[in-house]
């Protein structure tokens, strides 16, 4: 990978409050290196996304470029610092967006991203910051730093002080998303025992039950933070109109497989389709597949972040699934009315000259 | 028997004949991956069914909420699960039955 291999360094680079001084650790080795080896090195900031590349809200976008702008200037003011304004540089910085083709979902999802970025670019050491969490953490998953490691990079955490200010001792929980997913499992272990909220037996188990369900889980389950009390009002709300449409077709499927199964002659159909989704994120990715499942004639194989592998039994499922009205409706349900315009599945195929 | 006794017996009526569909598809279709048609959908409706039919019988009461969060989990945990045995199949490499052409058995080949 050249002889930049040794010098280079990447950060992955995400909201983070420790991302400042993460940056200055990053140019500090990058420097050093530089100097030992007598040339200069690059420092590679890469934000990755986790939006689609046809996306429609523009919020997510700006604000990975300015967060990106932001850590080029203070690169450029921490090699300042280091040599003085008027030596030249030892450090070159560059700073790109990657994955947004992509669904990436878990840790290993963006060290996949990221390691992909640093081979192409021949870069072998990976800069973390201990406080950005891409993918969330648990204790059950890998972290990004073991799944980088694994890849083959050499992995350093920045010596930052994570801001206890944000999580509760002995955790990577903040007390907002502790507080919500501590709640509603209080809550859901209330509903489960019939409201006997003055008990004592159940208060005292109902605590200790939403205290591990909430430290082993909040990580994964708020991972990018608590949610707006209104969006997720909103999606709620849609959620509620697509249930009454997702039971009828639940049904539709079931008269059809029964028609189906109780034919003599069992007159069905397999095939394999493969269609890229257009819709993003983990909980949408899941309730397509899902739905694909429960709905006529389809079985949703294998997802791998965009790309949905669908086993239909019954010579209309393939149509139904390229006409995309479920896809447009679970996209309806978690962005709102605007996301319904993207063309369906088949149109997609048609722009990319596909055979269709 | 009222209206609401014949609602509930309607609804474990149709939870029983479709699991009885999705015995007789799990029996009748071909290969892995049609079987699971029969194993994911008609299943969860089958329980499903059964499960409303029986909190039709309860009324509005605790029992009834647990019923309803159960209803909720079905419809989340089958497609699941059959999803999960799905995707281990393609992981093995198991053929679709019939004239079918599966993607990853083309790749596997490209491999070997």
């Amino acid at each position: 990978m050249g002889d930049n291999h040794e010098r280079d360094v990447l950060v992955p680079v995400g909201r983070s409050e420790t991302l400042r001084r993460t940056v200055t650790y990053a140019v500090e080795r990058a420097h050093e290196a530089a100097v030992e080896a007598g040339g200069s090195a690059t420092v590679h900031f890469v934000y990755p996304a986790r939006w689609r590349s046809f996306e429609t809200e523009r919020a997510n976008v700006d604000a990975a470029e300015s967060l990106l702008e932001r850590t080029l200037l203070w690169g450029e003011e921490d090699i300042d610092e280091l040599l003085g304004e008027d030596t030249p540089a030892t450090v070159a910085f560059e700073s790109t967006v990657v994955g947004t083709n992509e669904y990436v979902f878990s840790p290993s999802d963006f060290a996949d991203v990221i390691g992909r970025y640093a081979d192409a670019n021949g870069v072998g050491r990976i800069v973390v910051d201990p406080s950005f969490r891409p993918g969330g953490s648990a204790p059950l998953l890998r972290s990004f730093e073991t799944e980088l490691a694994d890849r083959g990079f050499d992995v350093l955490e920045a010596p930052v002080t994570r801001e206890t200010r944000r999580s509760l001792p002995l955790t990577d929980i903040g007390l907002a998303e502790f507080s919500v997913v501590f709640a509603s499992s209080l809550l859901f272990y209330f509903a489960l025992g019939g409201w006997h909220v003055t008990d004592p037996y159940e208060l005292v188990t109902g605590v200790a039950t939403a205290g591990v369900v909430t430290l082993t889980l909040a990580g994964v389950a708020m991972k990018n933070g608590v949610p707006a009390v209104r969006e997720v009002g909103y999606t709620l709300l849609r959620f509620g109109a697509y249930v009454p449409i997702l039971l009828w077709e639940i049904a539709k499927a079931n008269v059809a497989l029964a028609y189906v199964v109780l034919h003599p002659r069992l007159p069905i159909d397999p095939r394999v389709v493969e269609f890229d989704a257009a819709v993003w994120g983990d909980m949408p990715v899941t309730t397509l597949a899902n739905s694909i499942t429960l709905t006529p004639g389809t079985l949703t194989i294998d997802v791998s972040r965009q790309q949905f592998v669908v086993h239909a039994l019954i010579p209309d499922a393939e149509d139904d699934l390229m006409e995309g009205t479920l896809e447009r409706l679970v996209r309806f349900v978690f962005y709102g009315r605007e996301s319904s315009r993207i063309p369906s599945p088949l149109e997609r195929r048609d722009d990319d000259g596909g055979e269709a | 028997m009222t209206p609401l006794e014949y609602l509930a017996a309607a609804l474990v009526v149709g939870g029983t004949f479709f699991g009885f569909v999705a015995t007789v598809g799990l029996l009748r279709l071909p290969g892995l991956y049609a079987r699971l048609h029969a194993a994911s959908k008609s299943d969860t409706l089958g329980s499903v069914l059964a499960v409303a039919g029986v909190a039709v019988v309860l009324g509005v009461s605790t029992e009834s909420l647990k019923l309803g969060f159960l209803l909720v989990f079905l419809l989340l945990t089958s497609p699941t699960a059959a999803h999960a045995i799905a995707r281990s199949g393609k992981e093995q490499n198991v053929e679709p039955a019939g004239d079918v052409d599966a993607p990853w058995i083309d790749e596997e080949e490209g491999d070997a």
